[in-house]
């Protein structure tokens, strides 16, 4: 029985539940994915999350299980029958995906109560998780009554600072994905300028919530020295204190298009580091 | 190798009788034991000597034992493991190495020691003469830390390095265990330092209180383990409650008594014990378990009774009557194995073939009221001077042997069944909270962690929040593999395979235990 009070908090789009991930911010973490993106990148390694399900129904014959019904012109999804083959997410023409369930903050904390002894946190991605800028204050502020774990937003930076400002008070950091520092290159990556994620690392930073800032470093679009020492400069001008994370590009799990390029060799990943070191960040790592 | 006669007695030795010792009719069978163990091409001098001296003990009957209790043994749900046929050294022991160090020892002719030069030098003279394989190398950051500023910080480290390369190879053997924490010291820092550049067999625990222990000491710890496979991350506060302040870990991730030990480690196989039921749990648990159990402690007893009255160990070793070490802070170890088995069996029997331990959560549950119940009965069996655990005999969880087949070690979950992490650490905890003699659970994470080992730390206390006791914890590709409870290196078993010699007799178990389990190398490594 959900509380009259549970219904009246907002509903989120959960796209999944990772119970346990050591690549998205500090200590042990649980990821909630949300659906839904405002960005369109090249290399998308879940670009099911990007739209909302629009229930024309073509998944459903291909589901093995049985877990798909299509019921009054909508696709349910039975989570109990699923296998998690992810048929459905393959055969799916819209960048969507029907295993998407509407929640309450309170059923979304209920789930992941449980694992809390193995937590450092709790982190929200997606998709782009500033899209559902009051679920996440709601379960935010549900995880800050119920427990000591930290919280994190994993953003694109594409976000007004109003929203920013709302879920500060519940959110203890951000990691803001700079696809890339020259406007023309983000565009080309995501098909959205970048003027809105330079403003977000900075309005962060001045808070004081700015945990991290990663890049994808992606041969054609952000690996020279040149560009890399830009986007270091840019970082160090708002503060040089600020973490810096660059992670390699992997063509492996990437859709269309990207699945073609190459991952950037040993070297280009040492010499951003070095690059992005001399420029004078004091933290700044990279992904193995 | 006179097969006819190895049927029943599979784990002893072909010369080996029960209740007459060695008959003349095995005579040729002991000879050619002997021959073959001298023209061994594996084993070096000191190796060849103790399997010597292990067959002339075995050629003596072994101590009396009722009807039924030998019947356990012949149904091999009761396995003397290797001890031979006449206790006549306790088998771990425990000394109170501060003692040592502070008063000196008139046997060994030494004084107190003076500085770090004499701290080291003592313990290693002292692990020398031990009464027992050396399991126990001491808690090291207690003992030496006194001593710390009697040299400058580069001897220190240099004394530090010189006593740990040596205590492993003058300790060819890798149940060797020394202990740390759960303060931080510089000794502790330093001890984690050179055993990760010296990389040696020598087994290693933190006993872990996150309340004690210094956040930045546990990652130095956490860094450790993905590298080289230790130290354990022992839950500190659960053992204490368990056993009081002064208890240690030795061997595998034996639970003992400091200034104490272990008489004898006889152990019990949860499968075929529950091959002797009717297939109903409620046999097993109320018939079998309680019979077994009363059968497995007189073997116990038995074996204490002589080492402690015939051999009169107590009476004349300088240990003891220097006060290294106490009669009354002894106690022996029932060692289960084969959980696994007689659960999966258990269930198929009662009609749920599919339900697994690791995998179910009635599995799971069975598993629980097997140990427990197993618990409740040893407790009704006095130990004979086993006053070290409050006149218990010790329940402890055993690791398995290289002779084990089909049969999984302690009470894992077997090695490629282990569910998702939480639901394998909440699988194995109720069973930690039930054994308190040494129980482990073993865990390997993929290379990612080593970016962040805070987040395995947070596993760590998740764990522990469960009641898991001792964690151990690896990383895929390291050099080192956990084979159960000891470790072994990749290098050594490559030489194995090749009969070269090895310098660690538990490398030649560990490769015995691959040649039966293969599985063992390939440990479910945790995505991160």
């Amino acid at each position: 029985m959900k509380q009259a009070s549970d219904r009246e908090t907002p509903l989120g789009l959960v796209s999944k539940v990772l119970p346990q991930s050591f690549v998205d911010g500090p200590g042990n973490r649980a990821v909630v994915f949300l659906q839904g993106c405002n960005l369109n990148c090249l290399y998308c390694h879940n670009p099911y999350m990007i739209n909302p399900c629009n229930h024309c129904g073509d998944c459903v014959s291909g589901c093995p299980s049985g877990a798909l019904v299509w019921e009054q012109g909508k696709v349910q999804w039975s989570q109990d029958r699923c296998i998690e083959c992810d048929a459905c997410i393959e055969s799916c023409q819209h960048n969507a995906s029907p295993q998407v369930r509407q929640m309450h903050a309170a059923e979304l904390w209920q789930e992941i109560e449980a694992i809390g002894p193995f937590l450092a946190g709790i982190t929200v991605s997606g998709g782009e998780a500033t899209l559902q800028t009051d679920f996440v204050r709601s379960f935010f502020s549900k995880v800050k009554d119920c427990s000591e774990l930290t919280t994190m937003i994993q953003t694109n930076g594409v976000v007004t600072q109003d929203l920013l400002e709302m879920m500060l008070p519940v959110t203890d950091g951000f990691m803001v994905d700079l696809k890339a520092f020259d406007a023309n290159d983000h565009t080309r990556l995501t098909g959205h300028g970048n003027s809105p994620v330079l403003e977000t690392i900075r309005f962060l930073s001045g808070r004081g919530k700015l945990y991290q800032v990663r890049q994808v470093i992606v041969p054609g679009f952000n690996d020279t020295a040149e560009q890399v020492a830009e986007t270091a400069s840019f970082l160090h001008a708002i503060d040089p204190a600020i973490d810096f994370r660059l992670l390699r590009f992997r063509p492996h799990g990437a859709n269309g298009i990207a699945k073609t390029w190459t991952a950037p060799s040993d070297d280009v990943m040492i010499r951003a580091e070095a690059t992005a070191k001399a420029i004078g960040l004091v933290h700044v790592g990279r992904s193995i | 190798m006179g097969k006819e006669d190895t049927t029943i007695y599979a784990k002893f030795n072909p010369y080996e009788d029960l209740q007459r010792g060695l008959t003349p009719e095995k005579l040729e069978l002991y000879r050619a034991s002997v021959l073959e163990t001298l023209q061994s091409p594996s084993m070096i001098l000191r190796q060849k000597r103790d399997t010597l001296a292990l067959g002339a003990m075995c050629t003596l009957p072994y101590p009396e034992l009722s009807e039924r209790a030998r019947s356990r043994i012949e149904q091999e749900v009761v396995c003397l493991i290797s001890e031979g046929a006449a206790p006549y050294h306790p088998r771990y022991v425990a000394p109170d190495y501060a003692r040592l160090l502070q008063e000196g020892s008139e046997f060994l002719e030494l004084g107190p020691a003076q500085d770090l030069h004499e701290a080291t030098s003592h313990l290693l003279t002292a692990y020398f003469y031990l009464p027992s394989e050396p399991v126990f190398l001491g808690q090291i950051d207690e003992l030496l830390e006194p001593f710390i500023d009697s040299v400058d910080e580069q001897t220190a480290r240099n004394l530090m390095r010189s006593f740990w390369l040596m205590a492993d190879r003058l300790n060819p053997n890798g149940f060797s265990h020394a202990n740390l924490g759960p303060q931080e010291t510089r000794i502790g820092r330093l001890l984690l330092e050179v055993d990760r550049e010296l990389k040696t067999l020598t087994n290693l625990t933190l006993r872990y209180d996150p309340s004690v222990t210094p956040e930045s000491f546990a990652l130095q710890a956490i860094g450790n383990t993905l590298e080289v496979t230790k130290p354990y991350f022992l839950n500190h506060p659960e053992m204490e409650a368990s056993w009081g302040e002064n208890y240690v870990t030795a061997s595998c991730y034996n639970t003992m008594r400091l200034g104490g030990g272990i008489y004898t480690l006889v152990r019990y196989n949860f499968k075929e014990a529950a091959a002797q039921s009717d297939g109903t749990i409620d046999d097993f648990l109320n018939r079998v378990i309680p019979e077994t159990v009363a059968d497995l402690a007189e073997i116990v007893n038995s074996r204490i009774r002589f080492l402690v009255d015939e051999m009169g160990w107590f009476d004349a070793s300088f240990w003891v009557q220097e006060g290294f070490l106490h009669r009354d802070r002894f106690t022996a170890y029932a060692g289960v194995y084969g959980l696994a088995e007689a659960v999966n069996t258990l269930m198929q029997a009662s009609g749920h073939p599919d339900s697994r331990y690791g995998a179910d959560q009635a599995a799971n549950a069975l598993a629980e009221r097997i140990a427990v119940r197993f618990g409740e009965e040893l407790a009704k069996h006095p130990g004979a001077y086993c006053d070290g655990k409050d006149g218990q005999i010790c329940y402890h969880a055993q690791v398995g042997i290289s002779s084990d087949i089909d049969v999984t070690p302690a009470t894992r979950i077997p090695t490629g069944e282990e569910p998702a992490l939480y639901e394998h650490l909440a699988a194995e905890a109720p069973l930690h909270r039930a054994i308190d003699g040494g129980i482990s659970t073993v865990l390997e994470f993929d290379q990612t962690a080593k970016e962040n080992p805070s987040a395995v730390l947070d596993i760590v206390h998740g764990a522990h929040k469960l009641g898991i006791r001792a964690l151990s914890i690896g990383s895929t590709n390291s050099e080192f593999i956990r084979v159960s409870g000891w470790l072994i290196r990749r290098s050594d078993l490559d030489r194995a395979k090749d009969e070269k010699a090895l310098r660690h007799s538990s490398s030649y178990l560990g490769a015995g235990f691959f040649d039966t389990k293969p599985v063992h190398l390939h440990r479910l490594p945790r995505k991160v």
